[in-house]
């Protein structure tokens, strides 16, 4: 499950919105490619709960998987492939 | 600031009770659901994104409902204090406003909110606003011949004071065509959202909730609320500490800008943008302390509220510039968007239609400029 799967983690905890969705969309777009081939996944710290929303609508539009929990006091939207049995 | 004894009497309890209730209220549905008016006009230019600005067709007829209710009751002032004839600075008001909330990532309420849990980019937009606030009286004494001269309909407030019927004629209609809408949206899905933060309400609540609230303002207040002539105050009192004389030369800060009788008690209240205690302060400053302290107990309760600073630096400018634009273009209007899309545009005030017409270019010049300079998208 766990061969080293590159994480990069982007903060964008305190951003104004539409700064988060903006910053987030630039990161997808610029990592897809390793995201898609499973080898790499990237994860949001948001404290922002418009971005719980508007992020993980539009990766999962693009065809990513997408998971969101509350970590402490903030949210940590995760992005990745989909997972190939489903 | 001296506080005259004699402001304090009845109706200015009751008033401020209210409001301060009606903000705090306000202010956790606010967070709660994220009812960002700035991102419902943005989204739709940024994103092709329709979904909040439906929830705005629930809020405003479910208020022109009420506001018609409360009308047909005799009881209330129709059309509201404040509002004024429409006039070609309402909607030039209304792109600037456009502008300056995209770029300041929230409307003067929408500020408030965020401010509220923490935000410290919607600070210093709320320190922009009052800026921008007190920048307008420096040339009041040009905007404001600017307004009279562009002024039509002089006399007439509402499209069906113009028309010379009663509101019922474009009341009825409006709102069987708005549940049409909704009532397909709702059925399609498209006014619900799937949310994974805590204590997340749907957006058609809340703009249910707001409606109510600002029913109750129009009861307890006598009018919807409004919070922007004190922003204008709030700068003229800090303005004062320093160059007391300047601030007293200036002809906007002498401007009595409401004078009615308050419905439920019979008192005259007067009040205006100058930096003194008076009816402008009991009506709106308690919505604003109370949007502020409610949002915040909500973050809080939810464990939520922290103060990040690792902010790019360009966020805070766009803030504070929007945030300065907004402050403006509130008192050239004059009016803010919370007063003219929740309270103004239900009862079909042209004022407030016009700004409305103002805010969509201006939000689509605003999201053209964020994604140019805040946060670079190349597209």
């Amino acid at each position: 499950m766990d061969r080293d799967l590159k994480t990069i983690e982007v903060d964008i905890r305190g951003q104004m919105c539409p700064a988060t969705l903006l910053v987030a969309l630039k990161n997808i777009n610029e990592y897809g490619g390793d995201i898609r081939k499973g080898s790499m996944k990237l994860v949001f710290k948001t404290d922002n709960r418009d971005a719980t929303v508007t992020i993980p609508d539009s990766a999962a539009n693009m065809g990513y998987a997408v998971n969101v929990e509350k970590t402490d006091n903030f949210y940590s939207i995760t992005i990745g492939a989909l997972d190939a049995r489903e | 600031m001296p506080v005259p004894t004699e402001a304090v009497s009845n109706p200015t309890l009751l008033i401020m009770i209210a409001g301060l209730v009606l903000g705090f209220a306000g202010g956790i549905i606010m967070h709660r659901s994220d009812y960002c008016v700035a991102g419902m006009f943005r989204d739709i230019f940024m994103f092709k994104n329709t979904f909040m600005l439906r929830t705005l067709l629930i809020l405003v007829s479910v208020s022109m409902a009420l506001f018609e209710i409360g009308r047909r009751s005799g009881a209330l002032i129709h059309p509201f204090p404040i509002l004024g004839p429409p006039s070609l600075a309402s909607f030039i008001g209304g792109v600037l406003f456009g502008v300056g909330m995209v770029l300041a990532g929230g409307c003067v309420v929408g500020t408030l909110y965020k401010m509220g849990s923490g935000s410290l980019v919607s600070l210093v937009a709320f320190a922009g606003l009052i800026i921008g606030s007190g920048l307008y009286a420096e040339f009041h004494s040009l905007w404001g011949p600017f307004i009279k001269a562009t002024t039509f309909f002089t006399g007439k407030i509402t499209i069906p004071q113009i028309v010379g019927t009663d509101p019922a004629v474009f009341v009825v209609p409006f709102i069987m065509v708005s549940s049409f809408f909704i009532y397909k949206w709702f059925k399609a899905g498209g006014l619900e959202r799937r949310s994974f933060v805590d204590g997340y309400i749907q957006p058609w609540k809340a703009a249910l909730l707001l409606a109510a609230a600002g029913f109750l303002s129009y009861v307890f207040a006598g009018m919807p609320m409004g919070i922007t002539t004190s922003y204008s105050k709030i700068a003229a009192m800090l303005e004062e500490i320093f160059a007391p004389e300047h601030v007293a030369g200036l002809a906007y800060m002498k401007a009595v800008s409401l004078n009615f009788t308050h419905p439920l008690t019979g008192e005259v209240m007067k009040g205006g943008p100058g930096p003194v205690f008076d009816a402008i302060a009991v009506i709106q400053m308690p919505v604003i302390v109370g949007i502020v302290l409610g949002s915040a107990f909500s973050a809080i309760s939810l464990r939520e509220f922290r103060i990040y600073t690792n902010v790019p630096q360009r966020q805070f400018i766009a803030a504070l510039a929007g945030g300065v634009i907004m402050g403006l273009a509130s008192r050239m209007t004059p009016g803010c968007n919370i007063w003219h899309l929740f309270g103004g545009l239900p009862i079909l005030a042209v004022q407030s239609i016009l700004f409305f017409a103002g805010l969509l270019p201006g939000a689509w010049l605003g999201s053209k400029m964020f994604t140019g300079m805040v946060v670079k998208t190349g597209a």
